[in-house]
């Protein structure tokens, strides 16, 4: 079973979150006597090991678990506790399962907790399928997951999907109610700003909140400065590009999912898989997951060697107690040492082919922004080549939003004859939530991406992978968008400095201060200024999503001398480019 | 000083009690014999209305008798004439809420608020009661108790919800000589437990169950639990009062009256004594037999309080408690307790005599004993001046302490003006600081809010740090209530001017008002509640639910937003619901969220009457797609006919719009494929086809060496680019290693493709021979040199590479070629070390 993530390093207390949440859960579990079957939504279970250990659940009566799905109940308990999303189609699951029993007449105890909090529509699909009154109706309140000292999810990956496609805001009033809980917990954040109209709306919803129920916050000074509330649609280009550091790759190669990634006895040894955690309690992955993947070969062999020296040391030479201590522990990691080694070699077998690096000059091609004929052509190879749809889809998007949209006659001739054809017409849905989702559009006036490119230093030609001195080593030359806006948020001017480039990103631009007594303020203003050596905490929110290695640039920001802030991030999803268009596609049956 | 305070107490065996007048009746002509009286706990109200079963002189009042309602200090809150029907009145009494109960003959229940309104709810004993009139009642603080003149017992266990119950039926010849009740929070089955004294014994009934107790005391006339419950004052046929437990096991002591009349009352006071009420005269037994009796020229009242009695008379209230402990400490003749050595200090100091510090010197290390005995006893004091007296000793005492809590004596002074203030005889509560503790501040100023004194209650809710909120909202409906003639904006001002002072619930009120009729006022009002969420479902219930709407909308919650849909779908026609919600996008968009899942039918009505024909048709290809993904319908159904009619239908609705040209050519496309797909799979009886792209279509034909099949399904989506059609069929070809087909077809012209495809497919398979014969063809050295590498021709890769001096290549060609084996000798060593750290 998976370790929950040690968060000892953490600028701000996110044990004691997660122990509020664990303390929250074990409470639903306790609202029902006696030993009891805990069904869980699928999407949810994975999140949930991240806050709590399989031995606790046991330890309140949890006798079995299983997920939610299609099939009736397989259990002789007659206590189920389910623990649920709201989405409307696990309602019906859930009917069905419970007039599976009745017919049966197994008699059981139903209880319902949604998380984060109840949902009329959920309820009126129950009590039109006649099940509603049977069922005890409870709330798991909303808790961000914390995945390491500094990342925080609400692990919701349909957020882009029913904020663009079904217009359903829910997410972002969740999302507000978490970020408030946060300041509840933390002190009022005083500096917020934000990009995007979901980013907007976010903090009005907070605003509101705060009118209705004043914000009980902790006295003292904020232990965060700065709130910057960014909406992915304001970048939609960088989670489609390949993530280049050693982290986003292997996301991008071997999918790591709850802070943990799935390896193949191929990889490994060994005869079966393993669930190997990865986040900053293995030290040597804390060390590499931030740099550029060319150079984690180096290092490990660097790393290698110097062990190799300490070895014939040992061997050798008559050593004090204290350097034989010293080596034994060097020792500990080698276990962690051959697993990085095993994972970049079988990265590296994916990298050295032609066909990685003729994607990634692709996607350099489109940043750059200057020539698009050949990027046509290459996306059409791929699809005469029947390469995965969703590979696809990525260049296509990085085309049609640094270009503005498709042209008209490339649009109509990629959606129709190509995509369709070659894929299957049901994708007609697929592209339509696409273009509904402002990823691939039309093109109706002129790109201003190349005036972006320039103003904001996108493109970073003269990078030196092992000493990096931008961000844009993230992405071999590309400086993500969406952390440029970060780095100009933390810079004194702000994003003032750069206006005419915010003007041209989509959707509202706002910094404001949040003062919670004005008098008050000012004394603490007054304090602040006199003993300041600490450093700031940003808490950065990715609403939509964010990646491996847009994280990875952050850290690298923060991490830089002129940088006096640490910085926290808060994301409805992580995610990469397959992931972020995957939760658009739809299944008829199941939403 | 001393000695005037003990000189007022009594004392019975080794324990004193003490007798203090607490009002002068401030009423007049009130004649209590004759009367029905009904007293409420904790210094509540009184009511009282004439005895009907007994003949009084009428002096000037009217025939009918009346109702009146008084303060404990006589103040006359309200005086109603009676006219209720049902026979004659059992019983009366108040409940914990201070709610007036009245059991009728017949069964029915009047109850009544202290400003003598009637409450319009129903509440009776039920048919069978009616047919058998009640003989007795008990009420209680939460329920009441009856037997019928049949010998039933009923009972309604909860005020709240008041529901009768039968009990039991007894079949008796003679009716019970008593009844009486221990209440539920005292019984171990948590329900009433009614005790009834039949012939010689006594009968308990509990819940549905019914005990005889088989014990010959009786027969008994009179029977009373004390206040915990635990034991039960009897007074026997031969004039001997009985304490036994409630068990009836154990007889705990016994006393002789030398009286066989039953008293007319018999009252607990505390825990420990018992009092009986007969003939003018008040006799008090104490635990040991020891007695004391009181005499009065005046009939009177006894009201048990939980640590004491009451006792109310024509003219005066006074109560009737046992002397506390630290009082008898300080005051008994005598006493040289610490607290009795300060008062006695302070009583030396206030006088300047130099005494005092003699006497505190005697109290010497027990002087925070002594302090708190003073303020403990302040406590308990109803005079004024003693109160100040004693706190005055406190607060002198603490000088001489090293450490003692100051809020111990702030928080006495604070409940001391609390109790002071509301046994004021304007108010007429006459608690003591015990009473407080148990009936608890909140309950205190609930009670004062319906009596309407709202100001004092504000005032006390601020003093002690509680929230005015429920004060407040109260006064609001009280006042709207009350002002019937003032128009709606005046009195929505009127009532503004207080409330904006305080953080209220504005729909608290808006409610109060709407249930009053006034619904424009409820409105006004509820433009000023922040929480969206208490403004929603009020607007909701109004039947605004299209203004409700708006302010969910803006709230930016959802779920509030899908509350109002739901109700709107649920009152309105289709076609008012589709106005409401059409130019509302967030609405719309959640309706067609919930809809699409739950109610596609209704949703293709609602899309076909806003006239986005092309939405239908997205719902009909949508169930088309569903069909084919589920296995029941799948396997049902093999023609895929029904398929067809959706897809075509859809292909109609889109045509309607030169916009959705895309959409109508994909319908068409998708039918006639489906057409194809179902003819082939005929043909080859393969069930492969259906579902497959276009691509995948032509593909299958050709792995299955069905040229003709692929040529015309490409003749057919003229579409197909020549390039991709290369594509496919190489790769096909590959796939089912056909290489004299694939090199038939590559001579077939010069592909569009070029070469390289058919390099990769033949790679791809593992064809290495086969792939040179392509490989020579290409001309793009850098293509060759790469395709010669990924082939594993080193050498001819970098002739290749050389020939066409591209140094660019060879460095990459190197960097595949030459790392890999270094890399290798790199992991072997340290895998090497690896396996000696395990042995």
């Amino acid at each position: 079973m998976a370790q929950l993530p040690p968060l000892e390093n953490a600028p701000i207390n996110l044990i004691g979150l997660r122990k509020e949440a664990q303390l929250d859960l074990v409470e639903a579990l306790d609202s029902m006597r006696g030993r009891k079957l805990l069904v869980l939504d699928p999407k949810l279970s994975g999140p949930l090991t991240l806050i709590v250990q399989i031995s606790l659940l046991k330890e309140h009566g949890v006798e079995n678990l299983s997920h939610l799905s299609g099939d009736p109940i397989q259990s002789d308990c007659t206590n189920v506790i389910y623990i649920v999303r709201p989405h409307l189609t696990l309602m019906k699951l859930i009917a069905a399962q419970i007039q599976h029993d009745k017919r049966n007449q197994q008699e059981r105890q139903y209880s319902l907790y949604f998380m984060p909090r109840r949902s009329t529509a959920c309820e009126k699909v129950l009590e039109a399928e006649g099940v509603h009154g049977g069922i005890t109706f409870g709330e798991y309140r909303m808790f961000p997951i914390p995945f390491d000292d500094d990342v925080l999810s609400l692990e919701h990956e349909l957020v882009l999907k029913e904020l663009q496609v079904d217009g359903d805001p829910t997410s972002l009033w969740d999302l507000a109610l978490t970020i408030n809980n946060l300041q509840s917990r933390f002190g009022l954040i005083p500096n917020v700003k934000g990009k995007g109209d979901a980013a907007k709306k976010v903090f009005s919803i907070m605003k509101k909140m705060q009118e209705e129920q004043a914000l009980t916050t902790p006295e003292g000074q904020p232990e965060i400065d700065t709130l910057i509330l960014l909406d992915r649609q304001v970048d939609l280009v960088t989670p489609m590009c390949s993530q280049l550091t050693y982290e986003g790759l292997v996301d991008e190669f071997l999918n790591i999912n709850n802070g943990c990634v799935e390896l193949d006895p191929a990889i490994l040894g060994g005869d079966k898989k393993v669930k190997v955690p990865l986040n900053s309690s293995d030290k040597l992955y804390r060390d590499l997951r931030d740099l550029n993947f060319g150079v984690v070969g180096g290092i490990l062999r660097e790393k290698a060697a110097s062990m190799k020296q300490d070895y014939t040391d040992v061997k050798t030479t008559n050593q004090e107690f204290s350097d034989l201590k010293k080596f034994v522990k060097k020792m500990h990691a080698l276990p962690e040492m051959t697993r990085h080694i095993d994972i970049s070699q079988y990265l590296t077998t994916f990298t050295r082919k032609r066909s990685f690096m003729s994607r990634l000059i692709m996607e350099q091609t489109l940043v750059e922004g200057q020539e698009y004929d050949i990027c046509y052509e290459y996306i059409e190879e791929m699809i005469n080549k029947q390469e995965p749809l969703i590979s696809v889809l990525r260049l296509l998007v990085i085309l049609s939003v640094t270009n503005n949209g498709l042209q008209k006659k490339h649009f109509d001739y990629f959606r129709f004859v190509e995509l369709l054809q070659s894929y299957g017409w049901e994708n007609l849905f697929f592209i339509n939530d696409l273009e509904r989702a402002g990823l691939l559009r039309k093109q109706e006036s002129k790109s201003n991406w190349l005036t972006l490119k320039r103003g904001l230093r996108l493109v970073v030609s003269d990078t030196d992978d092992s000493n990096p001195k931008d961000i844009s080593y993230a992405f071999s030359g590309y400086a993500p968008l969406s952390i440029r806006l970060v780095q100009h948020a933390l810079h004194a001017s702000g994003w003032r400095g750069i206006e005419d480039m915010m003007k041209l990103l989509p959707g509202a631009t706002f910094e404001e201060r949040q003062v919670k007594n004005r008098a008050k303020f000012k004394r603490e203003k007054e304090k602040k200024s006199s003993v300041d050596g600490r450093r700031a905490l940003v808490l950065v929110v990715f609403i939509g999503g964010v990646t491996f290695a847009e994280i990875s640039a952050l850290r690298f920001l923060s991490s830089q001398e002129s940088m006096k802030h640490d910085v926290i991030v808060l994301t409805t999803k992580l995610c990469n480019g397959t992931s972020f268009l995957q939760s658009l596609q739809t299944n008829p049956l199941g939403g | 000083m001393a000695v005037s305070v003990a000189a007022e107490w009594s004392a019975i065996a080794n324990r004193y009690y003490r007798k203090q007048e607490i009002y002068r009746m401030a009423w007049h002509n009130v004649e209590l014999s004759g009367h029905k009286v009904a007293c409420a706990r904790f210094g509540g109200m009184i009511a009282i209305i004439r005895d009907d079963t007994k003949i009084v002189r009428l002096r000037s009042e009217p025939a009918r008798p009346k109702l009146l309602i008084f303060r404990s200090s006589g103040l006359l809150v309200a005086s109603i004439t009676w006219d209720r029907p049902g026979g004659r009145l059992i019983a009366m009494g108040w409940s914990d809420e201070e709610i007036l109960h009245c059991v009728m003959q017949d069964g029915s229940v009047f109850r009544y608020d202290v400003h003598g309104k009637l409450l319009p709810d129903k509440v009776w004993f039920g048919q069978e009661c009616w047919d058998q009139g009640i003989m007795e009642c008990i009420i209680w603080g939460n329920g009441i108790v009856c037997l019928t003149e049949a010998n039933a017992v009923f009972c309604i266990p909860d005020l709240g919800s008041p529901q009768f119950v039968k009990l039991t039926q007894l079949t008796l010849e003679d009716p019970p000589h008593c009844m009486a009740i221990i209440e539920p929070q005292h019984t171990v089955s948590g329900s009433v437990e009614v005790l009834l004294a039949v012939e010689s014994t006594v009968m308990v009934v509990d819940g549905g169950s019914i005990q005889d107790q088989g014990t010959t005391i009786g027969p008994l006339g009179k029977m009373v639990a004390s206040p915990n419950g635990s034991y039960v004052a009897c007074f026997t046929h031969d004039g001997r009062l009985l304490v036994v437990t409630s068990d009836f096991s154990k007889t705990i002591s016994e006393f002789d009256t030398q009286s066989a009349l039953p008293p007319e009352q018999l009252i607990w006071c505390g825990m420990d004594s018992v009092l009986l009420y007969s003939d003018d005269s008040v006799l008090m037994v104490g635990p040991y037999g020891d007695w004391t009796k009181y005499t009065y020229d005046e009939p009177v009242v006894l009201i048990p309080e939980c640590d004491g009695v009451r006792i109310l008379s024509n003219t005066f209230m006074e109560f009737l408690q046992r002397v506390p402990d630290t009082t008898v400490s300080i005051f008994s003749i005598g006493s040289t307790s610490p607290g009795a050595m300060l008062y006695d200090a302070y009583d030396h100091f206030a006088k300047r005599n130099a005494k005092a510090d003699e006497s505190i010197r005697m109290v010497g290390s027990s002087i925070p004993d002594a302090v708190e005995a003073c303020i403990d006893a302040a406590g308990q004091e109803f005079r004024m001046e003693l109160q100040d007296t004693l706190m005055r000793a406190a607060v002198y005492g603490r000088t001489f302490c090293r450490r003692f809590s100051k809020t111990r004596i702030r928080e006495t002074c604070k409940t001391l003006r609390i109790l002071n203030g509301v046994r004021d005889p304007n108010v007429g509560i006459p608690l003591t600081l015990q009473q407080l503790k148990v009936l608890t501040l909140p309950v205190l100023i609930e009670r004062l809010v319906n009596e309407h004194k709202h100001l004092l209650a504000i005032r006390m809710s601020e003093y002690m740090g509680l929230s005015p909120e429920t004060v407040v909202v109260h006064w609001a409906g009280a006042m709207i209530t009350a002002a019937t003639s003032v128009p709606d904006p005046e009195l929505c001002n009127l009532l503004l001017e207080k409330l904006k002072m305080y953080s209220v619930s504005y729909a608290a009120i808006a409610a109060h008002a709407y249930r009053n009729g006034r619904r424009t006022l409820a409105a006004l009002l509820l433009e000023h509640e922040p929480r969206s969420s208490e403004q929603v479902p009020l607007l909701t219930s109004m039947g605004e639910e299209e203004k409700a709407l708006g302010k969910a909308i803006k709230s930016g919650d959802t779920d509030l937003v899908y509350f109002t849909l739901f109700h709107l779908w649920q009152k309105k026609s289709p076609s008012e619901f589709t106005r409401a919600v059409q130019d509302k996008p967030l609405a719309r968009n959640l309706f067609i969220a919930y809809a699409r899942q739950n109610e596609p039918d209704v949703l293709k009505k609602f899309f076909a009457s806003i006239g986005q024909l092309h939405r239908v048709g997205e719902l009909l290809l949508w169930e088309a797609w569903a069909q084919s993904k589920n296995p029941v319908t799948r396997q049902g159904s093999p023609l895929q006919g029904p398929r067809i009619r959706l897809i075509e239908e859809a292909q109609r609705l889109f045509s309607h719009s030169k916009e959705h040209d895309f959409e109508a050519k994909a319908c068409d496309e998708q039918a006639r494929l489906l057409k194809i797909q179902h003819e082939l799979e005929a043909k080859t009886g393969k069930a492969i086809f259906v579902d497959t792209s276009v691509s995948d279509t032509i593909r299958t034909c050709i792995v299955l060496k069905n040229h003709r099949e692929a040529q015309r399904i490409r003749v057919e989506f003229k579409v197909v680019p020549d390039k991709r059609f290369y594509w496919l069929k190489i790769l096909a070809l590959a796939y089912i290693k056909d290489w004299d087909a694939l090199e038939k077809f590559s001579k077939e012209r010069r592909p569009p493709v070029g070469f390289k495809p058919f390099v990769e497919a033949c790679l791809q398979e593992g064809q290495t021979s086969e792939a040179l014969k392509y490989i020579q063809k290409l001309s793009d050295p850098e293509e060759k040199a790469e395709a010669y590498a990924q082939a594993g021709m080193a050498k001819e890769a970098a002739e290749v590479a050389a020939q066409a001096k591209d140094s660019e290549i060879l460095g990459r060609l190197k960097l595949t070629f030459g790392q890999s084996t270094t890399a290798a000798a790199l992991f072997d060593s340290i895998r090497d070390r690896l396996s000696l750290q395990g042995g």
